[in-house]
């Protein structure tokens, strides 16, 4: 009885570490991508995508530290997604297991679903104040949030940190996200929304997640 | 007619207009010369501004300060490093200068763009020769901010210590005699009048970010941004140094 609760404790608050390597199949299919409202992402369109397999978790620093013993990290910030990388290190660590960058398209199909829907989880905010008065970034262990889900069980594709893709514009990669924090503006990222980053830019508010 | 006092109603209504009038016109004349309300100007004192020739670049200093002297100013760097030692204004003209134009984005949702001249930090640790374990340098500046950043952060391209800006040495209201240029970083991690640099092991919370609701990394995060030259019109930003503007 004893382990049975130890057991059932274990799994209600480290689920993100120890499943954080599982991957989650798109089916094969038609979806919604871009959005007209938003000069980044307009024109909306329709899209066929053949399936692909996407982490469900963004890669964790504990993660990347196991292929390369050189990323070094905040105490306790093991299970935080691991940020601070560049492009050509994102993918060569997807490689190095494996796998590979999402392109864009995967992504987004993977936060949306096939109903087009503006936020992993539907068309509305969780909270207008995700976490208010604060500026800054605030990372948190993968996962944590559990409203943060796409249909596809995707975790983490509004919140927590943008995210590289193998998708390029001009000389710059496109990064999908992300935030739980646009500067003083608190609203979750939406699915469609998209940044473009030098790829050699290593900053803490980007992540990634590879697919197969 | 009825009377309040001396004054009748009709009498009270019109110098009540009068009033009212004198007040909108002061407060229209004072608006349209702005430069004139500029507190510090004739002072030997500096602080927070945003009138006159500041319209198009905010000044914001944690407390008002006394203009710094720049033929009695040195630069101290104290802390974990070898040699820790002073620098004159003098002794900076030995160092490569080198120019960058930069965006400073304020955490306040405005940025500005300007030429900035100086040095990089790796020209001074040439000299003063930091210990291994010295992590980050914490700027002690004239208006008693103080401001920590890694030496990982400092080191980067486009860090420099600047003394000029557009050509010209800094104003005072810009941080004279010296400051710091982290494009990257928002402009409370781009500390001014900067009196001391002492290296540090550890990590340290600067002045904003201890009592503001403010990141202690400071790197710029994608969102809207409202440029002064261009009339605050929001652009969207990427995070990070701002370069498309």
């Amino acid at each position: 009885m004893k382990f049975h609760g130890i057991l059932i404790i274990f799994l209600t608050f480290c689920p993100a570490v120890s499943f954080a390597s599982k991957m989650v199949e798109i089916p094969t299919g038609q979806f919604i991508m871009g959005d007209d409202n938003d000069p980044y992402a307009t024109p909306r369109h329709k899209m066929y995508l053949d399936s692909f397999s996407i982490d469900r978790y963004e890669a964790t620093n504990e993660e990347f530290k196991e292929q390369f013993p050189e990323h070094s990290f905040w105490k306790n910030a093991g299970s935080h997604p691991a940020t601070k990388i560049t492009w050509e290190e994102a993918k060569a660590y997807c490689i190095k297991i494996g796998k590979r960058l999402p392109r864009e398209e995967e992504w987004e199909k993977a936060a949306r679903g096939d109903d087009a829907r503006i936020y992993p989880w539907g068309n509305k905010p969780l909270r207008k104040k995700a976490h208010p008065f604060h500026s800054g970034l605030i990372k948190r262990r993968v996962g944590l949030n559990k409203k943060d889900v796409s249909p596809y069980g995707v975790r983490d594709m509004a919140g927590s940190v943008w995210e590289w893709t193998a998708s390029d514009f001009y000389k710059k990669k496109i990064t999908r996200g992300g935030l739980w924090n646009f500067h003083l503006e608190y609203e979750y990222s939406k699915t469609f929304d998209r940044n473009l980053v030098a790829p050699s830019n290593r900053l803490p508010f980007i992540g990634f997640r590879c697919a197969r | 007619m009825r009377t309040l006092g001396k004054i009748t109603r009709r009498l009270f209504l019109e110098r009540g207009l009068w009033a009212t009038a004198l007040i909108f016109w002061s407060w229209c004349r004072g608006s349209s010369n702005a430069e004139e309300l500029h507190t510090y100007k004739g002072t030997d004192y500096i602080g927070k501004t945003r009138e006159g020739e500041y319209k198009n670049f905010y000044i914001n200093f944690w407390k008002p300060m006394r203009r710094i002297n720049g033929e009695t100013w040195e630069l101290k760097i104290t802390g974990l490093c070898d040699t820790p030692q002073s620098f004159t204004l003098e002794n900076f003209k030995s160092f490569t200068t080198t120019t960058q134009s930069s965006r400073m984005k304020c955490v306040e949702c405005w940025s500005a763009r300007a030429q900035w001249s100086g040095f990089s930090i790796h020209e001074l640790e040439q000299i003063v020769q930091p210990k291994p374990e010295a992590k980050g340098i914490l700027f002690h500046c004239g208006d008693e901010y103080k401001e920590y950043l890694p030496r990982t952060a400092l080191n980067q391209d486009q860090v420099i210590l600047a003394h000029s800006m557009n050509g010209k040495p800094l104003t005072d209201a810009h941080g004279f005699p010296l400051r710091l240029i982290a494009p990257s970083k928002y402009g409370y991690k781009n500390p001014k009048a900067i009196l001391e640099m002492e290296y540090v092991s550890e990590h340290q919370a600067g002045t904003w970010s201890k009592i503001g609701p403010y990141s202690q990394d400071g790197t710029i995060l994608p969102g809207t941004d409202h440029p002064l030259e261009f009339g605050k019109e929001p652009r969207r930003i990427s995070g990070g140094e701002i370069t498309d503007y």
